[in-house]
């Protein structure tokens, strides 16, 4: 699935004055299977940028189409099949369940789609060395446990594009490339591609794109 | 794990509160109803006339015996009645203008003979079907409706001859007989009982029979309407009663209380049924903001799953169905309070010497039916619309 955008303007970046090569205001396609880097500085629109994807956010001018299709013309069921199929997010917030456990705000992403069964769940939880968090409230695990929750969680169905809206802000070094190296094994195995927002890092990663804000 | 997600933030107090005003309002609202119905219904079928409905003719006083006033009603006086919102119909009573005698005319019962006088009163009076109530010349026998004191009588006299007394169904059997009569002529004509009156005190004969009497027997003198048939509206009885008074006519006492009585209980009852709709309305709108409440309670988790690809229609079935069984047990247990309660009523009702039909009336159970879809149309509104709030 590609993902045009086409001249798009979020009405509150309007007024900020963007660079030439930005993404807003000029066009440019995501083409599926690429991984790409999404550098800027903080309140120049990479959350926005997230929700305009996802179809949370409609107060833009221009065009956002998913294979050559208007998006604003898709319906709230359409979103949700594209949610549930297309397009994986980790939301900079996170957005888990506290009061759910690991294994719950898995479990409640991964039966949705019957994507992953409890034991290739635990599995990933072992690559980022959480496996002993599963029957802990998520409310109870730092912010770093959180974020590679979060990350397992998005990679629980199957999708297209995945976009991670600064994933590893609260990771070290080497749990953040025990992530990366987990979602681009996932994607490689998907044929998905994926956008990473950055503060301007780029964690030693091979991209094939980089764009700008 | 969806609900233990989405019911998890509950003011349980708030709850309960409502539960208890919808049980409360759901009980009121079927037991007047199902007794709105039944005082409706108290003493149909004991009696052919129908609800509402009373004879009443002029009171006889001094000036009527000495001529001075009438004792008949005009066609004037008889639209004035009619024209009275609270009065559903009026129809003159007309009575033989020829000599009749009724007579036992079955082997099986001993021979028993009165001079007698008969009447015959509009059909829409009547709770009859009409296919009984018809005669011609040529048919077998007249139907006729029979005063139950008349029958009181003729079972002393059964019982004073020795033999055993009958029962209103098994009078129904025995055979009649008219003999209409004049100066110049005599004639049979065979009569079967079809219902009986407490109301009336002489014989009903359809108006077609009544017609050829006093056509081929009468004395040719004009008939007088001495007596007129009054049907109140719905709880209208009151008024009637007051119109009777002012107009100086009179009717069987009975009458009266009966229909005084149950003009009473049904307004009382109504204003009952008036409060519950009220206590149903109110407590499901309680029970409504609860849920709209409990949705933006957990405005956040029904805004996370639908990001995380969760269809919309799959959580308003969650908070539909939630919602749907709460009032789903109130309504079961309203059901079950109001027959406890109607239990308790109906022994009080029958302590009190009323005898009220202890079926469960069909309204009864589709006012909750409909309470129960109006509180799920509300819902699955209500859940629609906070659910795509957070689309």
């Amino acid at each position: 699935m590609d993902i045009t955008f086409q001249t798009i303007m979020p009405i509150p970046l309007a007024s900020i004055q963007h660079q030439k090569d930005s993404i807003w205001g000029n066009d440019f396609v995501l083409t599926q299977g690429k991984k790409i880097l999404l550098n800027a500085s903080s309140g120049k629109g990479k959350s926005t940028f997230t929700n305009l994807i996802l179809g949370l956010r409609k107060d833009y001018d221009g065009k956002l189409l998913y294979n050559k299709q208007d998006t604003s013309q898709f319906t709230s069921d359409e979103w949700t099949s594209i949610r549930q199929k297309d397009i994986a997010v980790v939301f900079q917030d996170l957005q888990l369940f506290p009061s759910l456990t690991v294994k719950e705000n898995l479990q409640l992403k991964s039966n949705l789609t019957g994507t992953f069964n409890d034991n290739e769940l635990l599995e990933m939880l072992k690559t980022l060395e959480i496996e002993d968090k599963w029957n802990q409230p998520c409310g109870l695990l730092s912010m770093g446990q959180q974020q590679r929750v979060a990350i397992i969680r998005a990679l629980s169905q199957p999708f297209k594009w995945l976009i991670l809206d600064e994933p590893f802000s609260h990771l070290d070094e080497e749990n953040t490339q025990r992530s990366l190296k987990l979602i681009n094994e996932r994607c490689d195995q998907l044929q998905a591609g994926f956008v990473l927002t950055s503060l301007g890092d780029s964690h030693q990663f091979n991209y094939d794109q980089e764009l700008k804000l | 794990m969806l609900n233990k997600l989405l019911f998890r933030n509950q003011e349980r107090k708030q709850l309960n509160i409502a539960i208890v005003g919808s049980l409360l309002g759901i009980t009121f609202l079927i037991t007047s109803i199902h007794y709105l119905i039944k005082v409706n219904e108290f003493g149909k079928g004991a009696d052919v006339l129908g609800p509402n409905t009373i004879i009443v003719q002029k009171k006889v006083s001094n000036l009527n015996t000495l001529n001075i006033a009438k004792t008949d009603f005009s066609i004037v006086e008889i639209e004035a009645i009619q024209k009275e919102k609270f009065v559903l119909d009026v129809k003159p009573v007309v009575s033989n203008n020829f000599n009749v005698s009724f007579e036992t005319a079955d082997p099986l019962v001993p021979r028993f003979r009165s001079d007698v006088f008969i009447q015959t009163v509009d059909p829409s009076f009547l709770d009859v079907k009409s296919d009984k109530w018809h005669w011609k010349e040529e048919d077998e026998y007249v139907p006729i409706i029979l005063p139950r004191d008349f029958l009181v009588m003729l079972n002393t006299f059964m019982s004073a001859s020795g033999i055993p007394q009958v029962s209103d169904d098994l009078a129904k059997q025995i055979k009649f007989r008219f003999t209409l009569s004049n100066d110049s002529g005599k004639e049979w004509v065979d009569a079967r009982i079809i219902g009986f009156t407490n109301e009336v005190a002489s014989i009903l004969v359809p108006e077609t029979f009544m017609t050829f009497g006093n056509q081929k027997y009468g004395d040719e003198t004009e008939a007088k309407i001495t007596q007129i048939m009054i049907s109140s509206k719905e709880n209208g009885f009151g008024l009637v009663e007051e119109m009777v008074k002012t107009k100086h006519l009179e009717s069987k006492s009975s009458q009266m209380i009966v229909g005084r009585l149950k003009s009473m209980v049904g307004t009382l009852i109504l204003v009952v049924l008036g409060i519950s709709i009220l206590a149903v309305f109110l407590s499901g709108l309680v029970l409504i903001q609860y849920a709209q409440l409990l949705m933006s309670r957990n405005a956040y988790e029904v805004r996370t799953l639908l990001r995380i690809g969760y269809p919309a229609k799959q959580l308003i079935r969650s908070f539909f169905v939630y919602f749907l069984k709460i009032f789903g047990w109130i309504t079961l247990l309203g059901f079950g309070m109001f027959f406890v309660f109607k239990l308790f009523l109906d022994s009080m009702f029958e302590d009190g010497g009323l005898y009220i039909d202890k079926g469960i009336t069909m309204i009864s159970i589709l006012a909750l039916v409909l309470a129960y879809t109006v509180f799920a149309i509300a819902s699955f509104v209500n859940a629609k619309k906070g659910v795509y709030k957070q689309f």
